[in-house]
């Protein structure tokens, strides 16, 4: 029996509005792989930075080594041997490889860097594990790959015992992600613990000894890695919720209104970017496109709004070719978008609700005539979706930022739903919203459905992509792994497409 | 962009009077005396109310100029050089051509030293949109270069070969009526006071202004909901230099007469930094201008008739400056942190 | 073409490199302590203002200690003093380092010019026999004309510049401290999760810009000249600001970029002396400075644009 290294129990921490992790446990063997999995919001990533000392939590305590702390600092998580490579890499890009790992404990003769003693020390960590790196390339230069070798060696160097990798494959190829379970398995000999962050159920059923899987911030289940199955997972993953909705609702459909043909469209992240992703819309039809964050739906929503470059392939809407047009020339062609990011996009925080309101329709009459804005219209305007919309404080002169979540939310829905668009894409149009405004927002999707609209709903709220969407296409990795008809899916068929499940691997 | 507290800005004021009367009595003179002399040197008789005026117009202009510019989130530290650009082609259209009536003549200049003030500014605005190359360095830059090029027209093509580096005089027609004499405040305040009108009204009740505003707010958004914002950051850009420009204009045509090789001692500057701590707010602007301009103009006074050296003056404008950008010292770093722990993960 | 043979050989001669050398000093001292500022990713605008501050305090010290060693110690110290007021408005009252560095720059001149007449009664400037100078270092040729212009008569902190420049660029980027230094101005949040402090560091590295600063000043007033003029810096101050961006925060290549200041400034009045127009020649630095940055930010665009290419 090996010895518990680490143990977390009774966890909880809350972001204002957000219980991120609730009752949270875990804990980790000597010299296993353990994976934590879960959706997006499950709790993992926030789990392991208490553990890393980045987060403090409310309630709960972490054991070390026998040693039991309310919580740490990331200065004493990094004494215990805990390091931790995160999703968003924490390299100075202009620097090289070398200066790096060494930063912030660097060998030194006198005031001088002693790059022989680190270069030994490195080539050690890499002769030993197969972390092949260049130390004096500039990490701008590098492969996404070798990079997070480069994370896993400065954890290494401080000291690490223990590795924590957060989501560590949603930035590599498939090759690259063989590459780094050699690395991960030959740790594991050479004594070291992991703790591997993932949503993708074949590769953690591929390395893990252990697998705890958490979901709306609640462990759920540990399982021993060899006696389960991605099925079982995707099930546990994904579970059974509070339904607010139902199923779809019925209604005539139409012609092809949006028609997203073979596109490839660029990405910051390597999975993220599309690579030849294609799929239409019909009138009176709710398509839902499903998956985890991360996975290009983002870039998607971007594409076809007119946001992001698509490099190769069309979008139809409305008969018209409209790929890389301005964005308002898209908007004119009959688009209407509910944006992913409420806050940075969907508003401006700065303005009042009035202002936000007739963003899109402010230099038109009658909002506006001959260039000049008719601010008594706009109120007029304003006060009227306010009404119809229920959103409180009524105020058309209330700062926007000082809406709630939801309120926020029906503001964007209010302003793009009331312009009637052929093409109504919305994108996590529920995230962080109550229980009464999520209501009020997928009834107004339906209405927009009812009323003749072609709806893209991209979510990865499973929950809602069920009680809405009348066919449902799967995202991951850029592209779309399968399109079912709502009467044919459930959670599990669902799961598997989200987390790369009956495709490679 | 935070609702602005005036009443800390009032308080900066305060603060630096009161360490300037402090300054005054530690160099043995009576503060109560030199403050009274102050006002009057600003405020008193025609000569200095027109001093007043005199200062204020291209204080409130470049002003302006640079809380235009930052309303498309650019920081336009080239309005010197707008001013200078604008001065010399004003100075040239007002001699180069002759018979003409003033209100022909008089728009005439004013627009060819917009246009050309108005290109010089598009010239960083392009650069930030497309490449986002630092506006502030490049702006400097270009403030040496506008002004060693018209150093180079007024020394050699544009010369009235004078005793003194200057162009040739501008006709009459050109010239702005003086009022107020015999000081030399002239027709351009009210120039001046209508374009600043005319700018906010644009920039709050017209589709253009929404766009300008909306772009430097929050350009994420402005993208979105289809406001192009590449051309409403330049078009912003070309909008501030023009009202450069036209400061530079009205120094040519109301005062001096013609275009004189190194005419400002940094006005855009002032400019520049009473907008700053004007927070960028239209509104504020010909407020902080104008006490700029009181607190100049009565030092010429105040050093006549105390003998407290102006330069105590000039002292005293550089801490207010420095006391109002540290003024968040209290309230706006409580704000800030009761953001950042609010915003911690939505 | 006589004519013009003979104007290329007054304006180009060896004394045209002296001149540049000596035209590029001051400049390359407020390059240095931008450079350094600027690693922790802080524009020092107020350098000018620093400047006239050390300047001022360096020819009062001198001239009645009597000392230019005096002179200078004052002109670090008046340097320092003025830098950490900036970082404290900076850094703790979260002021903006542009405003507070044009605000020390203003101050400096109204300062410094109401000092000058309280304390000498003058204005404009003042000089004087009791004034101090740095030493000039003097080596002898055995009167070979060439090897005497190039090297002879040098101020002392002129070839200190140039050897500056190199312990700077050693300091950066092979010590451990300029290691830290730079990563806390490229990725302030990796540095802190490596243990390193940044506002600790970003304050620190302003005082040694205050050093620097505070040399800037002395030199100018004791060694490139001996007297302190109203506003002597006549914008050198910004002039290394420039050169610090044109070699792109880099020691070294802001050194190029002070000498092609020092070369165009040098340049231009000769042409003055001679009576042509000098206003081209001097705004080619700048000219030459926006060009440079526009480049490297185009590249920077293509490359990030490869990078995030999905074909």
């Amino acid at each position: 029996m090996s010895r518990i290294l680490i143990e977390m129990k009774g966890i909880c921490k809350e972001f204002p509005g957000v219980k991120a992790v609730q009752d949270g446990l875990f804990s980790l063997e000597e010299g296993e792989i353990h994976s934590l999995i879960g959706e997006n919001g499950a709790g993992k990533s926030t789990l392991m930075k208490i553990l890393y000392g980045m987060y403090v939590p409310e309630e709960g305590s972490i054991a070390v080594k026998g040693e039991t702390y309310p919580s740490l600092t990331p200065k004493q998580a990094i004494g215990l041997g805990i390091g931790m490579v995160h999703q968003e890499f924490m390299l100075v890009r202009e620097m090289t490889v070398l200066e790096n790992i060494i930063l912030g404990f660097e060998p030194r003769r006198g005031g001088r860097i002693d790059r022989r003693a680190a270069l030994e020390k490195i080539e050690y960590y890499a002769d030993t594990y197969g972390l092949r790196v260049h130390p004096d390339k500039k990490v701008e230069e590098i492969s996404v790959g070798e990079a997070q070798r480069v994370e896993i060696i400065k954890t290494l160097y401080r000291g690490a015992e223990i590795l924590v990798l957060d989501e560590p494959t949603a930035v590599l190829t498939p090759q690259e992600a063989e590459q780094l379970f050699c690395i991960l398995r030959s740790m594991k000999e050479g004594g070291k613990s992991i703790v591997f962050i993932s949503h993708k159920l074949q590769e953690v059923l591929a390395i893990s000894d252990r697998i705890t899987v958490m979901r709306g911030g609640k462990h759920i289940a540990t399982v021993a890695g060899s006696s389960t199955s991605a099925p079982e997972l995707a099930r546990l993953m994904v579970g059974r919720e509070v339904f607010l909705g139902g199923s779809p609702v019925p209604a005539a459909k139409g012609d092809v209104a949006l028609s997203v043909e073979n596109i490839f469209v660029p990405g910051e992240k390597e999975l993220s970017k599309l690579r030849g992703v294609s799929f239409s819309v019909r009138k009176g039809e709710i398509l839902g496109i499903a998956g985890v964050n991360g996975n290009g739906q983002s870039e998607l929503a971007e594409a076809i709004a007119g946001l992001r470059q698509v490099q190769r392939g069309r979008v139809v809407l409305g008969g018209a070719e409209v790929q890389n047009m301005p964005p308002r020339r898209i908007r004119e062609h009959g688009l209407s978008h509910i944006p992913e990011d409420r806050n940075q996009r969907g508003l401006d925080r700065f303005s009042d609700v009035k202002e936000n309101l007739a963003a899109c329709s402010v230099s038109e009459p009658p909002l506006s005539s001959l260039g000049v804005i008719r601010w008594g219209k706009v109120r007029e305007f304003a006060e009227g979706l306010i009404r119809s919309y229920d959103i409180r404080p009524a105020g058309a002169d209330i700062e926007a930022s000082g809406l709630s979540g939801g309120n926020a939310q029906k503001v964007v829905v209010a302003r793009e739903v009331s312009r009637k668009a052929e093409v109504l894409l919305a994108s996590q149009p529920t995230r962080g919203v109550d229980i009464g405004s999520i209501e009020t927002i997928r009834n107004e999707l339906n209405r927009a459905k009812e009323a003749g609209a072609a709806v893209v709903l991209i979510s990865s709220d499973l929950e809602e992509i069920l009680s809405l969407s009348d066919r449902i296409a799967v995202m991951f990795e850029g592209r779309i792994t399968g399109e079912v008809d709502s009467s044919e899916a459930d959670e599990e068929k669902l799961g598997l497409l989200m987390t790369g499940g009956g495709t490679h691997v | 962009m935070y609702k602005t507290s005036w009443g800390s800005t009032l308080m900066t004021i305060i603060l630096s009077l009161a360490l300037g009367a402090g300054a005054i009595l530690l160099l043995g003179y009576d503060p109560i005396e030199a403050y009274y002399q102050l006002f009057r040197g600003a405020f008193v008789g025609k000569f200095n109310i027109g001093g007043v005026m005199e200062r204020f117009v291209p204080l409130m202009l470049t002003a302006l100029a640079f809380a235009v510019s930052a309303k498309v989130a650019v920081f336009n530290v080239g309005v010197e050089g707008e001013l200078y650009l604008g001065a010399i082609a004003a100075a040239w259209a007002g001699y180069a051509f002759t018979g003409l009536h003033p209100l022909v003549h008089i728009p005439l200049c004013f627009a060819v030293a917009m246009v050309a003030s108005g290109a010089w500014g598009a010239i960083p605005g392009v650069l930030k949109a497309y490449w986002k190359v630092n506006e502030v360095c490049v702006t400097i830059l270009m403030n040496y270069v506008a002004i060693y090029f018209t150093s180079y027209l007024v020394g050699n093509p544009f010369s009235a070969r004078a005793s003194i580096p200057r162009t040739p005089t501008i006709e009459e027609s050109a010239r702005l009526l003086r009022i107020l004499r015999p000081s030399r405040a002239n027709i351009g305040i009210f120039v001046a006071l209508g374009v600043l009108v005319l700018v906010w009204w644009m920039l709050y009740h017209t589709n253009w202004g929404y766009k300008l505003r909306h772009v430097g707010q929050n350009p994420s958004f402005s993208e979105y909901v289809g406001i192009p914002p590449k051309k409403a950051m330049i078009w912003g850009m070309i909008l501030s230099g023009a009202i450069g420009g036209l400061a530079g204009a009205i120094e040519v045509m109301g005062i001096h007469g013609h275009f004189l090789d190194n005419f400002s001692p940094g006005i855009a500057f002032d400019g520049m930094l009473a907008s700053l701590i004007a927070k960028n707010d239209i509104r504020m602007v010909p407020v902080l201008s104008l006490f700029l301009a009181v607190l100049k103009t009565g030092a010429l006074g105040m050093e006549r008739f105390t003998g407290v050296p102006k330069t105590l003056i000039d002292t005293i404008i550089a801490v207010f400056i420095l006391l109002a950008a540290m003024e968040g010292l209290f309230a706006y770093s409580r704000r800030r942190s009761a953001r950042s722990s609010g915003e911690e993960a939505a | 073409m006589d004519g013009l043979n003979e104007i290329l050989s007054l304006v180009f001669n060896a004394t045209l490199v002296r001149s540049t050398i000596r035209a590029a000093t001051p400049i390359l001292y407020a390059t240095l302590a931008c450079v350094l500022t600027q690693q922790a990713n802080i524009l020092n605008i107020g350098i000018e203002g620093i400047m006239i501050f050390a300047a001022f305090a360096a020819v009062t010290t001198s001239y009645f200690a009597g000392s230019w060693v005096l002179g200078l110690l004052a002109a670090i110290i008046t340097g320092v003093v003025v830098a950490a007021f900036m970082a404290f408005a900076h850094l703790k009252a979260k002021a903006d380092i542009f405003v507070v560095g044009m605000g020390v720059n203003m101050l400096a001149i109204a300062m410094t010019r109401f000092l000058l007449q309280r304390t000498f009664g003058v204005s404009g400037s003042f000089h004087h026999n009791d004034i101090v100078p740095m030493p000039r270092l003097n080596f002898d040729f055995g009167g070979n004309a060439l090897l005497d212009t190039l090297f002879n008569d040098y101020s002392l902190f002129e070839p200190v510049g140039i050897v500056l420049v190199f312990v700077l660029a050693f300091i950066l980027y092979k010590t451990v401290w300029g290691l830290r230094l730079r990563s806390v101005g490229l990725n302030p949040l990796a540095a802190e999760t490596a243990g390193i402090n940044v506002t600790f560091r970003k304050f620190e590295v302003m005082l040694y810009s205050g050093v620097l600063g505070g040399i800037a000043g002395a030199h100018l007033s004791l060694g490139y000249s001996r007297m302190f003029v109203e506003n002597m810096t006549n914008g050198r101050g910004f002039m290394g600001v420039a050169a610090m961006f044109f070699g792109g925060a880099n020691p070294f290549w802001g050194w190029i970029g002070c000498l092609i200041f020092g070369f165009a400034d040098s340049l231009g009045s000769r042409l003055q002396s001679l009576g042509l127009p000098s206003q081209f020649i001097l705004m080619i630095p700048y000219v030459v400075t926006v060009v440079v940055l526009t480049l490297a930010m185009m590249r920077k665009k293509r490359a990030e644009t490869a990078r995030k290419s999905a074909i």
